[in-house]
């Protein structure tokens, strides 16, 4: 017996009242920990659509700057990356799922105007502004890919710790709480029965 | 070369009849519109083995113990363009020799813009030379000895007394952007300054004002998708244009996407895109269309006048053409774009 108590009525009552406790944490972390799951899942089959999404958007970016490369030239793509001087703006918030604080990722606009990029327009062509759009798309991606992929490490943290709690309680606090208050019960039915053979065994002599 | 241009000359048809007739056997050498699907199927290695069968096999031979994969045959495409303008004129004389010089301005243009971006972002002088087409009045020794200068206000100081130190040494004080497109406003306005005082000038300056129409036109469709301002476009219109000229630029800059594209419908060429446009094709797509147009244009009319500037204008085109192809296919194949892709990219004639 892993509790160490003493077989008092007194303690008795209060290991009731920690086992009745320990019983609804034990419900709500359960229901927590499924709660988490549904999350978790629901999250998980929208990030699949999310990475697809990433991974179209490189794709769709690397051949759109290799036509870019061919026809406007190496030093006019790479110089015009090069040249792009601010870097993409986002907002950072948080919200809570369940308890667990999960990132909110607020894109601005990353898309830049085509005046705004650093190539002529008259000596370039369409697919040089076609290369830019796609990547600056594949930024959009990366950002909500990296927001619903924290998401997902975060809940999946939060079930692990919770899943540990729930089992922890299932099959060790209380257990041990059981067991402890088995023990009282059982020690004080031990005094009681002590204290009816004593007192017999005292108005046996009484009488003799 | 202009101040020739400019003074009265006899039309000598001699001159004409013999660029002509070696122009028509240097297209024979073009690469066929059937050989691309052929190309298409290819890898990029056995691109490079076809390439080693037709004009472009003693470039390939030169690079090919230094240069390997993509940058070999861009060096070499490059090489035997600026080889190929360099001959178109070496064998032209007179008028027509002028006229091509004039025209193949365009890549000194493009060259300092490659110098002067490539040392700007630190880009190693031998990637830059192999972007070079020593086609202009600067051939590639030129070049190399530009791009040699420690810095770029060396290159810029190095210009001085050209028509490009005016606008080159903004270079710091002004966006980069503004720059280049005010070279290339100035190759054309310089070209457009000429006096058409002879027919084989006016087919010449006909032939820029539509080439400059088919460059205002595909600003303003870039800007109109990027919800460009009014002020925006008209810094990048070119003055003199066939049908787009400033005036009516000014009317299209003004107006929305819907409107512009209503607005096309008058010019020369909305057939080449008109479908293409109902479809929503992206822009890309249209710049093909006009230039495989624009090549159809300038075969049919060097067809219509043989004896004149129009068939090397062609072929100057055409042969730019063909390289552009080439990159596409052999980039497109190396990165894995689907054939459609890169089919759809393709200016074909």
């Amino acid at each position: 017996m892993a509790i160490d108590v003493k077989p008092t009525r007194s303690e008795l009552i209060k290991l009731k009242r920690r086992i009745k406790l320990s019983e609804k944490g034990y419900e709500l972390l359960k229901m927590k920990r499924d709660g988490l799951i549904m999350e978790f899942s629901e999250t998980l089959s929208m990030a699949r659509g999310v990475l697809e999404k990433l991974r179209e958007s490189y794709e769709n970016a690397e051949q759109k700057i290799s036509i870019a490369k061919a026809i406007d030239g190496t030093i006019m793509v790479r110089s015009a990356a090069l040249a792009a001087k601010s870097e993409p703006e986002f907002e950072l918030r948080s919200k809570n799922i369940m308890g667990v604080v999960v990132p909110v990722v607020k894109r601005k606009r990353v898309r830049k105007k085509l005046s705004e990029r650093e190539y002529g327009i008259i000596g370039t062509t369409a697919r040089i502004d076609e290369a830019t759009s796609a990547y600056e798309e594949l930024i959009d991606a990366i950002l909500e890919a990296a927001e619903i992929e924290t998401t997902l490490l975060r809940l999946l943290e939060e079930i692990e710790r919770t899943k540990r709690r729930v089992n922890a309680l299932e099959f060790k606090v209380i257990p041990e709480m059981k067991e402890a208050k088995k023990y009282i019960e059982f020690a004080l039915q031990e005094m009681e029965r002590d204290n009816i053979i004593r007192l017999k065994k005292i108005k046996a002599k009484a009488e003799a | 070369m202009v101040s020739i241009l400019r003074r009265l000359r006899r039309t000598k048809v001699r001159d004409y009849a013999y660029i002509s007739a070696r122009v028509r056997v240097m297209r024979r050498s073009l690469i066929p519109a059937d050989e691309y699907r052929k190309l298409l199927n290819m890898e990029f290695n056995e691109i490079i083995r076809y390439l080693e069968e037709t004009q472009y096999k003693k470039e390939i031979d030169e690079l090919t113990h230094k240069y390997s994969g993509v940058r070999l045959l861009e060096y070499a495409l490059n090489m035997n363009l600026c080889a190929t303008y360099n001959k178109l004129v070496r064998i032209s004389s007179g008028i027509p020799r002028a006229l091509v010089t004039e025209y193949l301005r365009k890549w000194d243009v493009q060259n300092i813009k490659s110098i002067i971006r490539g040392k700007l972002f630190g880009f190693p002088d031998e990637e830059i030379k192999e972007s070079f087409v020593g086609a202009g009045e600067y051939k590639y020794e030129d070049l190399v000895a530009l791009l040699s200068r420690d810095t770029v206000e060396d290159v810029i100081n190095a210009l001085q007394g050209t028509p490009y130190h005016e606008i080159l040494k903004e270079v710091g004080t002004k966006p980069l952007s503004e720059i280049e497109d005010e070279l290339d406003k100035l190759y054309y306005t310089r070209l457009l300054d000429i006096r058409p005082e002879s027919e084989d000038v006016r087919y010449l300056l006909e032939f820029i004002r539509m080439e400059v129409d088919l460059k205002n036109i595909k600003t303003i469709l870039r800007l109109k998708v990027e919800d460009g301002t009014y002020d925006e476009i008209m810094k990048s219109i070119i003055p003199g244009g066939y049908q787009i000229s400033v005036d009516e630029a000014r009317k299209l800059a003004n107006m929305s996407w819907d409107e512009v594209m209503r607005g096309l419908e008058s010019y020369w060429f909305w057939d080449a895109i008109s479908e293409k446009v109902k479809e929503g094709a992206p822009l890309s797509i249209l710049e093909v269309y006009l230039d495989k147009y624009w090549c159809n244009t300038v075969i049919s009319k060097s067809n219509h006048y043989p004896l004149s500037i129009l068939p090397v204008l062609a072929y100057i085109i055409l042969k730019k053409v063909e390289t552009d192809n080439l990159r596409i296919i052999a980039r497109g194949k190396l990165e894995g774009v689907p054939k459609e892709a890169i089919e759809e990219q393709l200016v074909i004639v």
